[in-house]
């Protein structure tokens, strides 16, 4: 009797592995089920500020500087607006951020305002049941200040889900004093580029390389190469619009970049055993001498250079590449006092809070919160910015930041990785990108 | 006083039933916690492994289809023989390890109690993110470890990176957080009796003689319960991976618990990650059964013919 109570208790022990797997207390249908998902409705909805002071919520991520920028703005709305008395604020980093905020917008938890990702909508509330029509709200926050294009970037399932902070694309950043010890050029195309790489393979031991490209980031590099080539979307209507031959070029040219010592493995930098290239201490020093980055990075990866004057903000090497909205600001459906919600989003974005936001979102894409943004706005950020926006004239599907294909375990780590460490050939690399993404799509 | 008859048998009848089920009671707390944090997920979980439930979309389909997939799919089964192996790598080798310290430290030698808590202080840091930060920059390719190395003229290889190297540091700490488990070694050492040895001496055994016929038959019942347990922990360890090197490289250290994480919290597919937690248990309890089943032959109850 007593083994058999032992072998029992070890039995439950081993519960713990199933423990986390079914607390679920949502329906089955997770938010969908919920009686606010409704919006098949026609019916116009209105809204009204409270008659007594409320509470609200409000969560992000970002580095300390959108933390500090947040909590002040954040102080000010309260004590410019009478009917709010509080709002709680829930932030961090970025890094397992999104698997909270999805468990979050699951279970019906998250708070009343939310920033997002441009994908999440179509991830996480690709049938509006859990972001809010943010039409239903104009009366307490001013979309005519923003474009009508990036709004429609923002409507998913008839619904504008969330407000557009700004808009964004990818950049080089260089480390002038490092090029100039090894004494190139800073690169202006891809074959400049390349021949850049084999400069730094001869100077001194060879651990100094032109640029860093993380998993992700030769994803994003070969998008941008095939559209500077081609001309064309990635995805248009629904579909991968490029063939194999073509991937197989742009993979061909990724690891082109390796082969020429442009770039690191993929190994070599794991083995940095860094969270992140702007952590990176090869970064900070210039021995990776170039990044390839959003525009709305610029001020984190210029702080972290030991020699911040350094920092140059690079041409885009190719006449292609896409724009996405950066992120957005979101009221979900479980918020109880929506009209406060847009206040704060508006107040935000287009009033005195974007004065004190400044260039922490991205470059305002507000009309009006541009103009309060005025001297606030990171001189940086707003020079990557207006080179993006002249140059990268492609759009982006939202599925194509889709965690089964963006997550460090999804398909474009599995084959930039796999090429890089010789798992995979060109074209098999490019078999295993195709079916992943048609998978999603 | 015609109704103090009735009176006192009903009081009498509930001092019996609260003196029958007053342990009950104290457990109460306990089994309601068991039952809503336990038992219940526990009972979900299997439901939910038999669907395609999703946290957004909810559930489409019943049926087998995650048990077969999971077969078939590569990522998967190589999780299980990663956890496999490092599972055979780290209870063996910590339980080595937690015996040979306690061994040790059985002895009367200078400062034991400080040895002591300076051997359990990994047990309780061990879990914990800032050990696991702690190892990745002790392991980065220009960490500590190869720093030192180079100090003997040996290029130190990519620890994190390389997926031949990979695995063993995160079972390395594992194997380091060995506090435990020797705690309850050096318990059971202490529970042998002297005068067992100083017949084994006058008998003329010698120190390993002693070791491997008396001490480690007498602390049996230790050593298998230190087994069943850490075969449990060992399958569900997370933080290691997730920490220093997320899965990587190239899948090399994605556990079973990493992946039922990243199936359930990554691409919100909970039937998904039920099932492999599933198989998990069934794994794990197959073991602790083996383990159960084959103690007959290998542990010693003193109190037992």
């Amino acid at each position: 009797m007593k083994k058999l109570l032992a072998l029992l208790l070890a039995l439950v022990m081993c519960c713990g592995l199933l423990a986390g797997c079914g607390s679920m207390t949502q329906g089955t249908g997770g938010p969908a089920d919920s009686e606010t998902a409704d919006t098949g409705s026609t019916e116009p909805v209105t809204y009204e500020l409270s008659e007594t002071p409320v509470t609200l919520s409000i969560s992000w991520w970002g580095g300390d500087s959108r933390h500090t920028a947040y909590q002040e703005a954040i102080a000010a709305f309260v004590e410019a607006t009478p009917s709010v008395e509080e709002v709680t604020v829930d932030f961090g980093a970025w890094s397992g951020w999104e698997d909270k905020m999805s468990t979050y917008f699951a279970s019906g938890t998250a708070a009343d305002v939310c920033q997002v990702n441009w994908n999440w909508l179509t991830s996480y509330s690709s049938n509006g049941q859990t972001f809010m029509d943010l039409n239903d709200l104009s009366e307490f926050l001013d979309l005519t200040q923003f474009d009508e294009n990036a709004l429609a970037q923002c409507t998913v399932a008839g619904a504008l889900q969330c407000v557009p902070a700004a808009m964004t694309g990818r950049i080089f950043y260089w480390n002038s004093e490092t090029f100039e010890k090894v004494g190139v050029e800073i690169p202006t195309s891809y074959e400049e580029l390349i021949a850049a790489g084999q400069a730094f393979a001869e100077f001194e031991d060879g651990s100094y390389y032109p640029t860093a490209l993380g998993e992700y980031d030769r994803m994003i590099l070969m998008v941008y190469y095939l559209e500077s080539i081609y001309g064309k979307d990635w995805v248009v209507d629904g579909a991968l619009n490029y063939s194999e031959e073509e991937i197989i070029e742009g993979l061909e040219f990724i690891q082109t970049l390796e082969d020429n010592h442009v770039t690191p493995t993929i190994q070599q930098i794991l083995g940095d055993g860094a969270e992140s290239l702007d952590k990176n201490p090869k970064w900070m020093d210039g021995r990776y001498a170039g990044i390839f980055e959003w525009d709305s990075s610029a001020s984190k990866f210029h702080g972290a250079l030991n020699n911040p004057d350094a920092f140059v903000v690079g041409d885009e090497l190719g006449t292609g590449g896409f724009t996405k909205v950066a992120l957005g600001l979101a009221i979900t459906k479980t918020c109880e006092h929506p009209a406060e919600a847009a206040l704060l989003i508006d107040y935000l974005l287009n009033g005195e809070g974007a004065a004190i936001m400044g260039s922490q979102l991205g470059i305002p894409l507000s009309k009006s919160g541009l103009e309060a943004a005025g001297d606030a706005v990171d001189a940086l950020t707003a020079e990557a910015n207006s080179k993006v926006l002249a140059s990268c004239t492609n759009s982006l599907d939202p599925k194509f930041e889709d965690s089964a294909l963006k997550a460090s375990d999804g398909v474009y780590y599995d084959v930039m990785a796999g090429l890089s460490y010789g798992d995979y050939s060109v074209e098999e690399a490019a078999g295993i990108l195709i079916d992943g993404i048609e998978g999603v799509l | 006083m015609k109704n103090s008859v009735p009176q006192v048998q009903g009081r009498s009848a509930a001092r019996k039933w609260l003196d029958n089920n007053l342990g009950l009671l104290y457990i109460l707390p306990w089994i309601i916690g068991f039952l809503v944090f336990k038992a219940y997920p526990f009972g979900l979980s299997l439901f939910y492994s038999f669907t395609d439930m999703n946290l957004f979309n909810g559930i489409s389909e019943y049926g087998l289809m995650n048990y077969i997939e999971i077969f078939n799919t590569a990522k998967i089964t190589k999780a299980l023989i990663v956890t496999a192996k490092y599972s055979f790598i780290t209870v063996p080798l910590k339980l080595a390890f937690a015996l040979f310290i306690a061994y040790i430290l059985n002895f009367n030698i200078k400062f034991v109690n400080a040895f002591r808590t300076a051997y359990y202080v990994p047990s309780i840091l061990g879990g914990s993110v800032a050990i696991a930060v702690l190892w990745k920059a002790l392991f980065r390719d220009e960490g500590m470890v190869n720093t030192l190395l180079s100090y003997f003229g040996v290029t130190g290889p990519s620890w994190l990176s390389d997926p031949d190297y990979a695995l063993f540091i995160i079972c390395f700490l594992r194997v380091w957080q060995f506090g435990s488990a020797m705690v309850l070694f050096l318990a059971a050492l202490k529970g042998v009796p002297a005068d067992v040895y100083e017949a084994a001496t006058i008998d003329g055994a010698g120190k390993w003689k002693q070791f491997f016929s008396i001490t480690v038959p007498m602390i049996t019942p230790v050593i298998f319960y230190n087994l069943v347990t850490q075969i449990c922990q060992a399958f569900q360890e997370f933080n290691g991976p997730y920490i220093i090197t997320n899965g990587g490289p190239r899948g090399s250290t994605t556990l079973v618990s990493l992946l039922v994480y990243q199936y359930a919290f990554k691409q919100q597919e909970m039937g998904m990650a039920s099932a492999i937690a599933w198989v998990m248990f069934i794994i794990c309890a197959v073991l602790t059964i083996v383990a159960f089943t084959s103690q007959k032959k290998w542990v010693y109850y003193s109190d037992e013919r």
